[in-house]
């Protein structure tokens, strides 16, 4: 899950939590608070009717209040009433209870009512008086806060979800830009771009400043590894350089007795073999580190035609059938060269481990932006475990097959590589080997 | 004709001489940047055989200064540096031509001779081997008026054994001449022997070959004393 999206949801759920807290609390507040003012006014009332009855008589009191033993104010949802008591019981005067009662008003309808209750002693009579405010309002009160605060804290959080979604998703630009161009888009390190991506945030900056050193440490052991490579190259190669024109010089000096020449000949053979693996070895190397451009457009088909023109004497020698089926594909952003050798090595591997008078079928497809080239033989074919060794470096598949240095499949590998070629092999002992290759321009 | 040879590694440069000396070259040495500029530019060579890794300097700055000085000398680079940058770089710097280490002595002298032959512009580029007129230009060869068919590779072949002529080319170096570096390893370098086979063929429906020898073991050699 995306990190803005995280963000995000936790957001709305902590803001949804609060918001409905909040929503559950409001309206009991509301109602507390409303039954505090009432209570309040009940008592005040209270007190103030009971001084009226101790001054003027409890008539007096009636009349001032403009009210009866059992008034009712209908339109102020309000009632007081006064009751005898009977003298039998003992009354407190002190006791006073507040409560929500139900009472049947007038007309008989019942209604809630606070109601505030206190017996008072008058003429050697026990009263009970009860004064009443109808609640409905506040519940009604309370219902429509409740209401509402349902749907506020519904469109708060609705909105605070996009609100926060947007934010996300500007912070984190500058994150998604760092990866996009120091990571995703650099496939060449010495292709590095150093300078900074814009943003006010701490942490990414940091994380590009950490990339950029990274890179700065990984250029520096690419660069060391070119040299390493041109040195190695270069003490190796010389000396096989004095070896090789030396023998020459022998081979060719009428002095030097043919059988000498021979063994000569055959020295100069292993010294080309031992030039031909550092070179094999320094050309992947090479790829690796991408010292070749890709930046040709070769015609695979032609290029198809010139491995097997350049082929030919082995083709013949062996002798083996080529049968060609190739549909034409401008192949885009290629090094021609390397793409040459690596069908050339397969062709060639193709000739070397086939039967004589086998047959090499070559087949080109395309398919839109694909091509799919295939090289068949009816060679002697490997088996599982021997198909899976075939691109490793220095691997001889058969023991007793003195000239196989086993770089031109490793070669082969990391030319397709290179290319982002798919290459696949399947191979049936004594029935053939087929090698698949998919070609890819991209848009 | 003057060679000087820039190479530090002095055994290298002895069998380089050797070889050239026996094909009645000049040939002068300088083992690193410093003389070899100096010498350049005192003498005026035919050819320059350039190592890029030399102990005091970049054979490329060797080749940089001494065109900037207007020298006429063809250059070859020889080197074992083989960075891909460096045979552009030497080539768009005014090398004639580029050799990577190992290289053979007979591939040497064949390049230039061809560098001979663009630099001098000859328009009858020709060859006269035995009764066979070979055009080096047009990459044909004739039998009197009677063209002989080639297919590319057997015309290399001929002309590499034409070039080195009086001497045993080894089925290695033939190899190495037609096929570059191409041919991973010599599992059955005798496939050589079938270009071999189809050219005589071609060439001995005309006319006697007895100067197309075999040096058994060794190679082939085209006998043709006094040419």
């Amino acid at each position: 899950m995306r990190l803005q999206n995280k963000f995000v949801i936790y957001n709305a759920l902590s803001k949804a939590l609060i918001v409905g807290a909040f929503a559950l609390l409001l309206p009991l507040i509301a109602e507390k608070i409303a039954y505090r003012h009432i209570d309040n006014r009940l008592e005040a009332r209270k007190d103030l009717l009971i001084r009226k009855i101790q001054l003027g008589g409890l008539d007096q009191a009636l009349l001032e209040e403009d009210c009866s033993f059992d008034d009712y104010n209908i339109f102020k949802e309000e009632f007081i009433s006064i009751q005898p008591l009977s003298n039998e019981i003992n009354h407190e005067s002190d006791s006073v209870q507040i409560n929500n009662e139900i009472w049947s008003i007038d007309d008989g309808n019942q209604q809630e009512h606070r109601v505030i209750r206190q017996s008072f002693l008058y003429d050697n009579q026990w009263y009970e008086l009860n004064i009443g405010e109808g609640v409905t309002a506040i519940n009604q009160l309370k219902k429509t806060i409740t209401g509402f605060s349902v749907w506020s804290m519904a469109i708060i959080v609705f909105i605070s979800v996009f609100l926060d979604l947007g934010f996300a998703r500007f912070v984190l630009r500058p994150f998604y830009r760092i990866v996009d161009r120091k990571l995703r888009n650099t496939n060449n390190p010495l292709n590095f771009e150093f300078d900074q991506v814009k943003t006010g945030t701490y942490e990414f900056a940091y994380l590009d400043e950490s990339i950029n050193s990274l890179m700065k440490k990984i250029q520096e052991a690419f660069n060391i590894e070119r040299e390493f490579i041109s040195n190695v190259s270069h003490e190796l190669l010389t000396p096989l350089s004095i070896l090789k024109t030396r023998f020459e010089n022998l081979v060719t000096d009428p002095a030097t007795p043919q059988a000498t020449a021979i063994k000569i000949m055959e020295s100069e053979k292993t010294v080309n073999r031992l030039s031909k693996i550092i070179k094999a070895l320094l050309m992947i190397s090479r790829i690796e580190n991408e010292q070749y451009l890709k930046n040709e457009n070769a015609d695979l088909s032609s290029i198809v035609e010139e491995v097997v023109e350049e082929l030919e004497a082995r083709i013949e020698a062996k002798p083996v059938k080529i049968i060609k089926n190739l549909e034409s594909f401008e192949y885009l952003s290629c090094n021609k060269s390397l793409i040459f050798t690596m069908i050339f090595n397969i062709v060639n591997n193709a000739i070397k481990y086939n039967k004589q008078s086998g047959i090499i079928e070559i087949t080109g497809r395309r398919s839109g932006n694909e091509y799919f080239l295939s090289v068949n033989d009816t060679g002697r074919g490997m088996n599982k475990e021997q198909v899976d060794l075939i691109f490793g470096r220095f691997k001889k598949l058969n023991k007793d097959d003195d000239n196989s240095f086993g770089l031109g499949l490793a070669i082969v590998k990391t030319i397709a590589a290179f290319h982002q070629i798919t290459i696949k092999v399947e191979s049936e002992i004594e029935k053939g080997t087929s090698f698949s290759l998919i070609f890819s321009n991209k848009k | 004709m003057t060679v000087l040879i820039v190479e530090d590694e002095r055994s290298l440069s002895h069998e380089i001489e050797i070889f050239l000396t026996k094909e009645g070259y000049h040939c002068d040495s300088a083992f690193n940047g410093a003389i070899a500029t100096q010498r350049i530019l005192e003498n005026n060579y035919d050819f320059v055989l350039l190592d890029l890794g030399l102990p005091d300097t970049d054979g490329l700055l060797v080749l940089k200064e001494a065109k900037a000085k207007g020298t006429e000398s063809a250059f070859i680079i020889l080197t074992a540096r083989g960075d891909v940058d460096d045979k552009v770089k030497g080539l768009e710097m005014g090398a004639d031509d580029y050799l990577s280490k190992p290289f053979s002595l007979t591939e040497l002298q064949a390049r230039m001779q061809a560098i001979l032959r663009r630099k001098h512009g000859l328009k009858s580029n020709t060859l006269q081997i035995g009764d066979f007129l070979m055009n080096i230009n047009n990459r044909t060869v004739h039998f009197h008026d009677s063209l002989v068919p080639l297919t590319k590779k057997e015309f290399d072949l001929m002309h590499y054994l034409a070039l080195n002529r009086n001497r045993v080319l080894t089925r290695m170096q033939l190899i190495e001449h037609i096929w570059g570096d191409m041919m991973d390893d010599e599992y059955d370098s005798n496939f050589i022997d079938v270009h071999v086979k189809n050219l005589r063929k071609k060439l001995s429906a005309h006319s006697n070959i007895d100067w197309f020898e075999t040096e058994r073991g060794i190679g082939y050699r085209f006998n043709l004393p006094g040419t």
